[in-house]
Parts: structure tokens; C-alpha cells; sequence
């Protein structure tokens, strides 16, 4: 699925760290498995906002899987206040993993 | 387009304080279930109302089986209820009565002390699943969502205090003579109330909410699991019903069919979900807990036999051979494969949950798999061969198979202990 966003330069870049943030019980990061649904950029107030799903709303690593990514979007943009929007509807569903993480989980 | 949850919108998972005890009790006594088995091969030849028997059934059903489901099932209760856990205190009550009672409960038997001992043990277990009982209950109320997974958790936790509380009549009919017949007589009624209700009900509410979870699988049918639901049940009460007023035993098939019919849709169930599981990779842990539903099928195949035999005298080792195929196939090869499914996790979110980002081994790390992998061969070997041994009445078969079951266990013990004690790399 493509993450939306309002600066898509800015979005990348915060991507490329939240491929290293990976869901410890399917072993796949949580850009490829459909989690991140919206990057949305602050320039004014110096601020991000995440907007993510957990395969679960009851998911056990929910709060590991959600302080990695705020860690790893934070670590990208030092200056910027980085928060999480946990949202459930749309629900996460199988048909939201990429290609490359459907590769990922065919092996 | 995205709807913001009213709060963090992460749902709190029970505290690892609650369930690693539960799960520390169980793998002792799995382990002392089968060191007493390994002492004790020469019950096989005796009647199965034998106190060394009832002793291991006991250890088996209540300390190992009970326990590592009371722990799951407080862990995994905010998934299947959509909800969380009600109280904390009653928890810990919960798992301090029953690990004063099991072992009071089992001495008794072992001892056949029918007086203090055991009494004060079955007073103790039924205490613990009282609070059990109310918790789950309270649990479902507060979440308001009554899904099929809520009613086999809630039924079977009903079932789970209607066989204690039966199993308390038992024990003091053994002293005092409260009922009209003689304890033996009612065996068979508080044990299928366990295995069926409590054990059956809970395994295939939770089975069908985490296997599709742990294969992430598409499949879900409610209906199916409604009919599951309503069969079995249906199958325990008939059961109960007939065992209480009817003599004819040729109508036990009808109780019979109905639970086989709902294994047999459960099967079918577990199949649909590994035939469009999103991920093809099935680790070893999976793999046991998915032989252990095909497994459900040897009491089933047993308990048709003892039906057909059942005026005969010579059913106590077919008796047996139902009652092991349970607990040490079934219901073992299930825990067996669902803890270091489970475990890890618990212990993962204790370990590494304030931690971000970074160098952080997957839970699946937190075990040892070649050590996982020698359990299961100890345990698959252990069990056809002590099988084959209560079939064959050969000492030989019955000692060798209990040896490796014990193997296994001390395998079983010494991983959890891996995983319990792990520590972050520095």
C-alpha cells in the first residue's frame, strides 16, 4: 500500500528508517507489511504526525512496534516533534502487505 | 479517511507478573507428572482407579494442563474478549490457591489420604477456580462484546468450576457417604466434564482465534465456530443426561457423535486457515500444536473402543489408553507447541518493550530451537512408545516410553527456563 502523505520528498526519508522497524513476530518491517498509513509534515510548528495501524488492536508488541517507529521517524527528523495516530478503521488486512513483503512471506 | 481512536487506542495486554507464574507451575509439574509416571509404570497393569494413577491424572489435568491454561488464557483474554482483564488481585489469588492446592490435591491421591489433605486441596483448587471464574466473567461483562470466542471462554470457565465443584462432592463422598452411589461410579461424568467442557471448550476457542493469527490467514467463520460451540456442549450435557438415567449404554454414541462431528468441523476449520495462510513458512511450534489436533483423534478412536467394550471387564487398560491419549497426547503436544508460541512473547514485552529501536533479538530468539526440536522427538518417541506399552502391557515399552517422556520434559523445563531468564545483550 502507498503511504500518503503531504511532503513526499520528507516521507521518504522518513521511510528509509521505518524499514528498519519490524514486526518481531512476523519478522517483516512495518512499511512493507501496510502498518503506515500517513506521514504528514509540520514545517511551522516543527512537527509529524504518523498515522498507523497494528495487525490487532489487541496485538502484544503494540507498544514496542509503535515507540520503534516514533523512535526511528525521530531519528530522521532531529528537530521535529514526532507523535502516533493509532488508528483502526481502516482495519490492517492482508490485501495492505507490499508485493516485496508477500515475496517476504511466500519464502 | 482514517478514524482516530478516542484514546491511545491500544489495548493493554495483561501484565507478564500475572501469567509467568502460572506457567512456572505447570512446567514443574509436567516435569514430576512424569517422573511419577516413570516410577510408577506398574499402575498400567492395575485397575485405573489406582491412587498412583489418580495422582498423575491429577498432577496432569490440574498442574500442568489447568495452570498453563489459566496463564494463556489471563494473557490472551484481552484478544479473544476484545476487552482486559478485570482484576489483577483476583489473578494472583487465583494462581496462590491453586498452587497450595494442586499439590495438597495430588498428595492426597498418591498417599490416599481421603481425609484433611485431601479435602483441604480440593477446598484450595476450587477456591482458585472461583476466581477464576469471576474474573473471566467480569472481564466479558466490562468489554460488552459477547463474540463467539467470549461464550467459549465464559462456558468453559463455568465447566472448569461444575467439574471441581463435582470433583469436592467426590472427595468428601470418599469419607462420608453423600451420594448414592460409590465415587467410581461418577468418574466418568466429572472427567468428561473436565476434558470436554473445560479443556475441549477452551482449546478450540483459543486455537481458533490464534492459529489463523499465528499462520496470518484470511479464514474466518463464526458459524462453523457457533456449531463447534453448540455441539459440544450439546454432546457433554446428553452425556450427563444419559450417565444419570438412562442404563443403556449403546446410547453414549449419540453424545459421541455430536463432539466428533465438531472436531471433525474444527479440523476443517484449522485446514481452511493453513490452506490460504498469507504466510507459507510454519515454524516447529506451529507445527506441533497442528499435530496435536490431528492427535485428538486417538481418544476418539479409544473412546468409541471402550464404548463398544464397555461390559466388558477387561476395559481398564483401554481406559487408560483414552486417558493418556488425552493428557500426555493431545492436551501435551498442544502446550508443548503453544508456549514457546506464547512464552516468548510474554517475556519479549518484559524484556524489550521500553526499548526502541535498535538491536532487539525477535521473540522466536528468546528459546532454544534445536533444543525445541530434541523436545519434540523425546516427547513424539515417548508417547508411541509408552502407547504401545499400555496396548501391549510390555514393562519394557512402558519404562523406555516413560524414560523419554521425562527427557522431554526436563528439555521442556530447562528451555522455559532459557526463555523466562533471558537477559538483553549488553
Amino acid at each position: 500500500m502507498e503511504v500518503l502523505s503531504n511532503n513526499n520528498l520528507y516521507c521518504s526519508a522518513a521511510l528509509a528508517g521505518l524499514f528498519n522497524v519490524f514486526d518481531p513476530e512476523i519478522g517483516l518491517n512495518v512499511v512493507d507489511l501496510g502498518l503506515i498509513y500517513r506521514i504528514d509534515f509540520n514545517d511551522n510548528d516543527k512537527t509529524i504526525v504518523v498515522t498507523m495501524t497494528l495487525t490487532t488492536q489487541f496485538c502484544p508488541m503494540g507498544e514496542s512496534i509503535t515507540a520503534d517507529v516514533q523512535q526511528a521517524v525521530s531519528s530522521a527528523f532531529k528537530d521535529y516533534q514526532v507523535s502516533i495516530s493509532l488508528v483502526f478503521d481502516p482495519a490492517w488486512s492482508p490485501e495492505l502487505i507490499s508485493p516485496e513483503g508477500q515475496k517476504f512471506l511466500d519464502r | 479517511m482514517f478514524a482516530a481512536s478516542s484514546d491511545s487506542g491500544l489495548q493493554q495486554t495483561t501484565s507478564y507478573r500475572v501469567v509467568l507464574p502460572f506457567y512456572i507451575f505447570a512446567a514443574i509439574s509436567f516435569l514430576v507428572a512424569c517422573i511419577l509416571l516413570l516410577i510408577n509404570t506398574d499402575s498400567v497393569h492395575l485397575h485405573y482407579f489406582h491412587p498412583h494413577t489418580l495422582a498423575i491424572t491429577h498432577l496432569m489435568a490440574l498442574g500442568w494442563g489447568t495452570m498453563i491454561i489459566l496463564g494463556a488464557s489471563h494473557q490472551l483474554l484481552p484478544v479473544l474478549i476484545e476487552g482486559k482483564l478485570a482484576s489483577y488481585p483476583l489473578a494472583y489469588l487465583s494462581f496462590i490457591l491453586a498452587s497450595l492446592g494442586i499439590p495438597l490435591l495430588v498428595t492426597g491421591f498418591y498417599l490416599f489420604d481421603t481425609g484433611l489433605i485431601l479435602q483441604s486441596g480440593a477446598i484450595l483448587v476450587n477456591a482458585s477456580v472461583i476466581c477464576y471464574f469471576l474474573n473471566v466473567i467480569t472481564s466479558i461483562g466490562d468489554s460488552k462484546k459477547y463474540t463467539v470466542h467470549a461464550w467459549f471462554m465464559a462456558t468453559a470457565a463455568l465447566w472448569l468450576f461444575s467439574t471441581t465443584f463435582f470433583g469436592l462432592i467426590l472427595v468428601f463422598n470418599f469419607s462420608r457417604i453423600w451420594l448414592p452411589e460409590n465415587s467410581i461410579e461418577y468418574l466418568s461424568v466429572h472427567a468428561h466434564m473436565g476434558l470436554a467442557g473445560w479443556f475441549l471448550l477452551l482449546v478450540l476457542g483459543v486455537a481458533s482465534r490464534l492459529i489463523p493469527m499465528f499462520l496470518i490467514s484470511k479464514y474466518d467463520s463464526p458459524k462453523t465456530l457457533w456449531w463447534i460451540f453448540v455441539l459440544i456442549n450439546s454432546g457433554l450435557l446428553g452425556f450427563i443426561l444419559l450417565k444419570t438415567f438412562v442404563v443403556d449404554k449403546s446410547f453414549y454414541y449419540a453424545p459421541f457423535t455430536l463432539v466428533f462431528i465438531a472436531l471433525l468441523l474444527f479440523i476443517f476449520y484449522c485446514y481452511k486457515a493453513y490452506k490460504i495462510r498469507i504466510r507459507k513458512h510454519v515454524d516447529e511450534q506451529m507445527k506441533i500444536s497442528l499435530i496435536s489436533v490431528a492427535m485428538l483423534l486417538l481418544p476418539m478412536i479409544t473412546l468409541l473402543t471402550v464404548i463398544y467394550f464397555i461390559s466388558e471387564n477387561s476395559k481398564s487398560n483401554l481406559i487408560l489408553l483414552y486417558g493418556f491419549c488425552i493428557f500426555f497426547g493431545w492436551i501435551t503436544a498442544l502446550i508443548m507447541g503453544m508456549t514457546f508460541k506464547t512464552l516468548p512473547f510474554i517475556v519479549w514485552n518484559k524484556v524489550y518493550h521500553t526499548r526502541a529501536i535498535g538491536k532487539t533479538p525477535t521473540p522466536k530468539e528468546l528459546f532454544s530451537e534445536p533444543l525445541f526440536r530434541i523436545m519434540a522427538l523425546l516427547y513424539l518417541g515417548g508417547f508411541f512408545l509408552f502407547l504401545g506399552g499400555i496396548i501391549s502391557l510390555n514393562d519394557m515399552l512402558l519404562k523406555s516410553g516413560a524414560l523419554s517422556l521425562a527427557a522431554s520434559a526436563f528439555v521442556y523445563v530447562w528451555n522455559v527456563a532459557i526463555t523466562i531468564f533471558h537477559k538483553p545483550a549488553r
